[in-house]
């Protein structure tokens, strides 16, 4: 990477009659400070991914059924493959289904809990921070471990609700799934608002109580439009998090009738390279980024051109 | 901007960079291999995820300083340790041997990860040993080729809770007409017969193996999936009729719901392999005593036909530096008196050669099914396994694929059958897909 920075700087017109000396000196400390940094994003970032584009670029070749394997170059053979794959859509369908519904949800509560952790009314604040944060630190298998039993129609301690109510039925085990989810990270959510309230500037408050603003109309109209960055931040998160959905319904897997091995892309991507098939895996795993990267970056454009106007 | 471009010059880069050194999946594993003693000490590594695999090997190790075995433990194969094993051979790193059951084999052949012991004379000379319908499922129905040496082998029966037909008065049923007329007894009294599992597709196939079907045939050329064969049909058709009948339950299998139903005597019966003795031990403690073994339910009153569940084998994985080796130890672990006494009693592990099957250890009564030999059962079983059941080389995803379906069904959407069909045109699809060869 320094390489083409340096090579553009020397083969600079020299008839200039100051050399930028200094500017050079500056690049090369700088390429030094990001050396670390670049090579170990290099190894375990781009490598990887330069890696998977490639493999999802490939076909598999053989003589006979026990001849030689060859890996061939198959163009986009593989992502042909992936848009006619009708489970894979469904499943990115169902996620979006999830996402639509669970994201906000679970950041309208962790608003909801950081503006009440922010308002002066509320009592034994630290408790209840850490009590709204705890279940981020149960990993989230435990936790999905955890719900299933709770879920259970025999074993579960609400016996009485839940042989009546299938949760890990197909109708509802989607959504079984997106309590895990909240329970685990309202929490996070919640702290990262929170500490973005923080640091609006009291003066702020101050003002707003001599124009004689409740705390009601000091949260609607000040605290929720200066924690937008925050919130935005959050979404994104989720956004993320929620396409790449794997460890939850894994789990449900063993458990509910209901949770087939392509119920997420990401389990897709997962059954898939199992086969082992790895190159359609690839494939994929590369248009399942692409999305995500589409819809958080979406999302990042949609409101900040809503900030613009 | 700069940026941008360098990250894109930097990906390109170790795209080409990483396409000089992966241009084949695995290396030369169609020949057969020579099979020579290699000069002085030789270490092999080997994975396995039999409990108590480490003290036999353990053995090994005492008795053969110039062949050290290296033994590392995983989950079990379709949990996650096939998946290192196609990454390892990917990768070119797998390890000497590794343990596999017979269904994922032909996966492993197809993908060249098997080294053919065909040209080790001692593994050869040893097929007699083994149990007939064993060596077919090592050999791929090749003459002069051998892929593993078999460990063990699930010939299947009925596991009963004895004391609750007897209590009920309800004769224990010997073909499966009779077992689904003892069904709508036991559901009179509020309990299921058995569960359906619809995770367990190589239950299934063992249902369909002893009614005679077979999944998948090879020529040499081409593959054939024949997953809905008259045998399958019926198989299908039965069990449909039971779960619309509301006579077997549908609890996911191997939860704690599942090993629930069995230690409350919800379930009566279980329909599974010799290795089975061993989970209703762990997964139902307080039935202690109270079970016993049959023959499995006929589909045609006065047959012995039996199915097959499970069973494993060790394979030297292609790559390994020391096959002859390899292979002196896998026969060594799969054959010797001493390791399959020490396998059985740590992993109730049944032997896959006919002398294992007279271990004195296996010619005990069980305390935990009243003192039965239930042994016994077994071995007759085992005999009467078909030679001639094949396994697909996409296996992990015919069984996630028709597991699908199975679980729809039972869901109520679908029926067994349904999933079966979907299921062979899945298959068909996916070796398409790597390139192998299929008949339609």
């Amino acid at each position: 990477m320094s390489v083409s920075v340096e090579t553009a700087a020397v083969s600079a017109p020299r008839r200039r009659v100051r050399p930028p000396k200094l500017v050079v000196q500056h690049k090369k400390a700088i390429a030094i400070f990001i050396a670390p940094f670049a090579v170990l994003f290099a190894l375990f970032y781009l490598v990887p991914i330069g890696y998977a584009v490639y493999q999802s670029l490939l076909v598999i070749q053989r003589d006979g059924t026990f001849g030689q394997a060859r890996e061939v170059f198959g163009g986009f053979a593989q992502y042909v493959q992936v848009f006619q794959n009708g489970p894979f859509w469904q499943s990115v369908g169902r996620v979006l289904l999830f996402g639509a519904v669970q994201v906000p949800v679970m950041l309208g509560l962790a608003l909801l809990f950081a503006l009440l952790l922010d308002s002066p009314i509320l009592r034994g604040k630290r408790f209840f921070r850490l009590a709204f944060f705890v279940p981020y630190a149960v990993p989230g298998v435990i936790a999905a471990i955890m719900w299933g039993f709770l879920y259970s129609p025999n074993l579960s301690p609400f016996t009485a609700v839940t042989q009546n109510i299938d949760f890990l039925s197909a109708d509802l085990v989607l959504w079984a799934i997106a309590n895990v989810v909240t329970w685990v990270f309202v929490g996070y959510n919640m702290l990262i608002i929170y500490s973005s309230l923080l640091s609006i500037p009291t003066e702020i408050y101050e003002a707003a109580r001599l124009d004689g603003a409740g705390q009601m109309r000091i949260a609607w109209s000040i605290k929720i439009p200066l924690v937008m960055p925050a919130i935005v931040l959050t979404a994104i998160f989720s956004i993320i998090g929620t396409l790449q959905l794997l460890a939850e319904p894994q789990v449900f897997r063993t458990f509910s009738s209901a949770v087939s091995s392509t119920f997420t892309p990401n389990l897709t991507v997962y059954t898939t390279s199992a086969i082992p098939n790895v190159n359609l895996a690839a494939a994929f795993s590369v248009v399942l980024a692409l999305a995500t990267f589409i819809l958080s970056f979406g999302f990042l454009k949609f409101t900040q051109r809503k900030d613009d106007k | 901007m700069n940026l941008k471009r360098t990250a894109v010059a930097a990906a390109v880069l170790s795209a080409v960079v990483l396409s000089g050194c992966s241009s084949t999946t695995g290396s030369e594993g169609s020949d057969a291999a020579a099979c020579t003693p290699a000069d002085g000490k030789v270490e092999l590594s080997f994975t396995s995820w039999i409990p108590g695999i480490e003290d036999a090997v353990d053995v090994w190790n005492k008795a053969n300083p110039d062949i050290q075995v290296a033994v590392q433990t995983g989950p079990n194969g379709n949990s996650g340790t096939y998946q290192n094993f196609f990454n390892q051979l990917k990768a070119g790193n797998a390890p000497d041997l590794g343990q596999i059951e017979y269904d994922a084999l032909p996966n492993f052949r197809v993908q060249n990860g098997l080294m053919d012991l065909g040209a080790c004379e001692d593994v050869m000379a040893s097929k007699d040993k083994f149990v007939d319908w064993t060596w077919g499922q090592v050999s791929l129905g090749e003459s002069d080729s051998v892929y593993a040496i078999p460990q063990d082998s699930g010939p299947m029966a009925m596991f009963y809770r004895a004391d609750l037909f007897e209590q009920n008065g309800i004769a224990i049923p010997t073909t499966w007409d009779e077992y689904k007329e003892a069904a709508k007894k036991v559901r009179a009294t509020g309990s299921y017969i058995t569960n359906f599992s619809q995770g367990d597709i190589n239950q299934f196939a063992g249902f369909v193996w002893q009614a005679g079907g077979s999944w998948f045939q090879n020529d040499g050329t081409d593959w054939t999936v024949d997953l809905t064969d008259d045998a399958s049909k019926k198989v299908a058709d039965y069990w449909q009729e039971l779960i619309d009948e509301d006579l077997v339950s549908t609890v996911p299998a191997w939860t704690t719901e599942w090993d629930n139903a069995y230690n409350t005597g919800a379930a009566w019966t279980w329909n599974s392999a010799v290795w089975g003795a061993n989970s209703i031990a762990s997964g139902a403690p307080d039935t202690a005593g109270k079970w016993s073994v049959a023959q499995a339910p006929q589909w045609k009153s006065g047959d012995k036909a039996a199915g097959n569940w499970g069973g494993s084998s060790t394979a030297v994985f292609t790559g390994s530096e020391h096959p002859y080796e390899a292979a002196k130890f896998a026969l060594w672990l799969n054959t010797s008196e001493e390791a399959l006494t020490m396998l059985n009693e740590s992993a109730n592990i049944y032997p896959a050669t006919k002398d294992g099957l007279n271990l004195p250890i296996l010619k005990q009564g069980v305390e935990f099914y009243g003192n039965q030999p239930i042994y016994d059962v077994f071995a007759d079983a085992s005999a009467e396994v078909a030679e001639d059941f094949a396994w697909g080389p996409t296996m992990t995803q015919t069984y996630n694929d028709v597991s699908d379906g199975f679980k729809s069904a039972v869901s109520g959407d679908g029926t067994l059958f349904d999933a079966l069909k979907k299921g062979q045109s899945a298959t068909v699809d996916a070796l398409k897909a790597q390139s192998i060869p299929v008949k339609e």
